[in-house]
């Protein structure tokens, strides 16, 4: 399992800095046109070769795969920060309050979560700039993701609450939001942290997914769900290398399920 | 879980009537549409702006079987949903089974066998790909290889299936009783049926309800890609239509599907605790 983890650790680390770095190596753009090699096999020029409309296929994986990698932790991290609020809020103060987020929770939870996020991504504007797109997607994704660890996050601070130093801090007459912030979170850690890594594979997963129905981030911007959404259109029997994508999304995939800690709430 | 189900429809609801471009009707830009048309057609809208007029219009509707009419398919609801139903509910249906079937088993093989570690490390590896790829992807695989629907939802619910219950099962066969059992020379089947299943019920129930969510999730990309007139498609078409009375009553439906296996689950997990 540590070789697993190692290995995981080390092609994670590689994919980070390869795409980080894209600026720098890659020589095409991912929007920029070679209108004389559309559909072009792989070449020393193009190493994955290129799409209809004459774009370097590796140029766009690469870009893809960035906004893919960014996109999953940033709105893994909204999510756990609206958890820590609403989980927080609802085990330190209890009564209405706790019922009421509780309620709120069990709304989300009611519902497949694939299909609430196809439900708001769809009554929010489709047509829009790659850049607002990305800022919808990681939104969403990011808002709609609370729910869940929000429960766990309340049954711990419900746990914490009659501990000495939050009873301590309650007597010294310390804010609530303070004791939250500066008392409970420090403790609540592991769950955040193993919330963030469940979090980052399941949002990948739905980009990918969104992005193959055609509610995913806005063309020219590549995204690892918008590259497989290429696919669709395109016979690949012969053209194994065309399945590039995929490959990267399940390596990057498995390489997450292999660092993902064990949720100690469970 | 009314309650849930009513506010799953009102939340929809909300957000939809919200959404910019919402209660606007594209047949409204036709340069051919007269000031009469267009009237009426703003007229139509701006019924649909109050939620709570609306919801409380849908329930009267509901008593007596009507659940609105659908502008994106021009047709009813309820003929709609009557008519895509039966698939889901086949594709579905047939996708848990064989997903429980293929995942259980394997679950109880490499629980049962410990020292059978390739076949675990195999399974592992097989699950742990599939989870690793989006549902809508195996479709389009699915796609290629001309398999059908409920084939790729059982390919997205096996993993979870056996990944869970190989750690839930592999509890009771390390019980102190099991052992004891198996000393006094009950039989393999004996134990799994008397010892290790009533041990591993509860979570695995619980899960049972979770993977009905889980399947109706999935069933919405692999219905879109794979073209299978559902209620998985229709959802997609709904939402991207912003079909307002359609997905109003395609959320109140998911809801009741998913409340309904959680309430029946609880109710089994309570009643195996007492």
């Amino acid at each position: 399992m540590k070789v697993l983890r190692l290995v995981a650790v080390m092609f994670l680390t590689l994919a980070g800095i390869t795409v980080a770095t894209a600026d720098v190596w890659e020589k095409h753009g991912y929007d920029q046109q070679f209108r004389e090699f559309p559909d072009a096999s792989p070449s020393r020029r193009f190493p994955l070769g290129t799409d209809a409309l004459g774009r370097d296929r590796l140029a766009r994986l690469v870009y893809g795969t960035r906004v893919s990698l960014l996109l999953a932790p940033a709105a893994a991290l909204v999510s756990c920060a609206l958890a820590l609020a609403a989980g927080g809020i609802a085990g330190l103060a209890g009564g209405v309050a706790e019922r009421a987020i509780l309620a709120a929770a069990d709304l989300f939870l009611s519902l497949p979560w694939f299909f609430l996020l196809l439900i708001a991504r769809a009554s929010l504007p489709l047509n829009v700039s790659p850049a607002i797109s990305v800022t919808i997607m990681f939104l969403l994704l990011g808002v709609l993701g609370w729910a869940a660890p929000a429960r766990v996050i309340r049954a711990s601070v419900r746990e914490l609450r009659h501990a000495d130093f939050i009873l301590f801090a309650h007597a010294s007459g310390i804010a609530p939001w303070r004791i939250l912030a500066a008392h409970l979170a420090p403790n609540l850690r592991p769950v955040l942290r193993a919330r963030f890594w469940i979090a980052i594979p399941a949002y990948i997963l739905a980009e990918a997914t969104l992005g193959m129905l055609g509610l995913g981030i806005s063309e020219p911007l590549p995204s690892l769900g918008g590259l497989l959404r290429d696919l669709e259109s395109i016979d690949i029997s012969s053209r194994l290398w065309l399945l590039a994508p995929a490959v990267l999304l399940a390596a990057v995939m498995l390489s997450l399920q292999v660092l993902r800690p064990a949720d100690p709430t469970l | 879980m009314a309650a849930l189900v009513l506010l799953a429809g009102w939340g929809s609801a909300m957000l939809l009537r919200d959404a910019p471009g919402a209660l606007v009707d594209e047949r409204e830009l036709n340069p051919r549409a007269g000031e009469e048309t267009i009237a009426a057609l703003r007229h139509n809208r701006a019924r649909e702006r109050s939620v709570a007029a609306n919801l409380a219009s849908y329930l009267r509707g509901l008593a007596h079987g009507e659940l609105g009419f659908s502008e994106s398919n021009h047709t009813s609801v309820a003929a709609l949903i009557a008519d895509r139903a039966p698939r889901t509910l086949r594709d579905v249906g047939c996708g848990l089974t064989l997903g429980w079937i293929a995942g259980l088993a394997a679950a109880v093989l490499v629980a049962r066998f410990p020292r059978a570690w390739p076949c675990d490390v195999a399974f592992l590896g097989a699950s742990a790909i599939a989870l690793s790829l989006p549902a809508a992807f195996l479709a389009y695989l699915a796609m290629l290889a001309q398999a059908t629907p409920k084939l790729v939802l059982a390919v997205v619910i096996a993993p979870e299936i056996f990944q869970y219950s190989r750690n839930v099962l592999r509890d009771g066969y390390g019980a102190a009783h099991v052992e004891m059992a198996r000393a006094r020379g009950v039989s393999e089947s004996a134990i799994l049926a008397r010892h290790v299943f009533p041990a591993a019920a509860p979570p695995l129930i619980a899960l049972a309800a979770a993977s009905v969510s889980m399947a109706i999730g999935a069933a919405i990309p692999i219905e879109a890609i794979c073209d299978a007139p559902g209620l998985g498609r229709l959802a997609w078409q709904a939402a991207t239509a912003r079909d307002l009375p359609l997905l109003i009553n395609m959320t109140m439906l998911v809801a009741l599907a998913t409340t309904s296996a959680m309430t029946i689950s609880e109710f089994f997990v309570r009643r195996g605790n007492r």
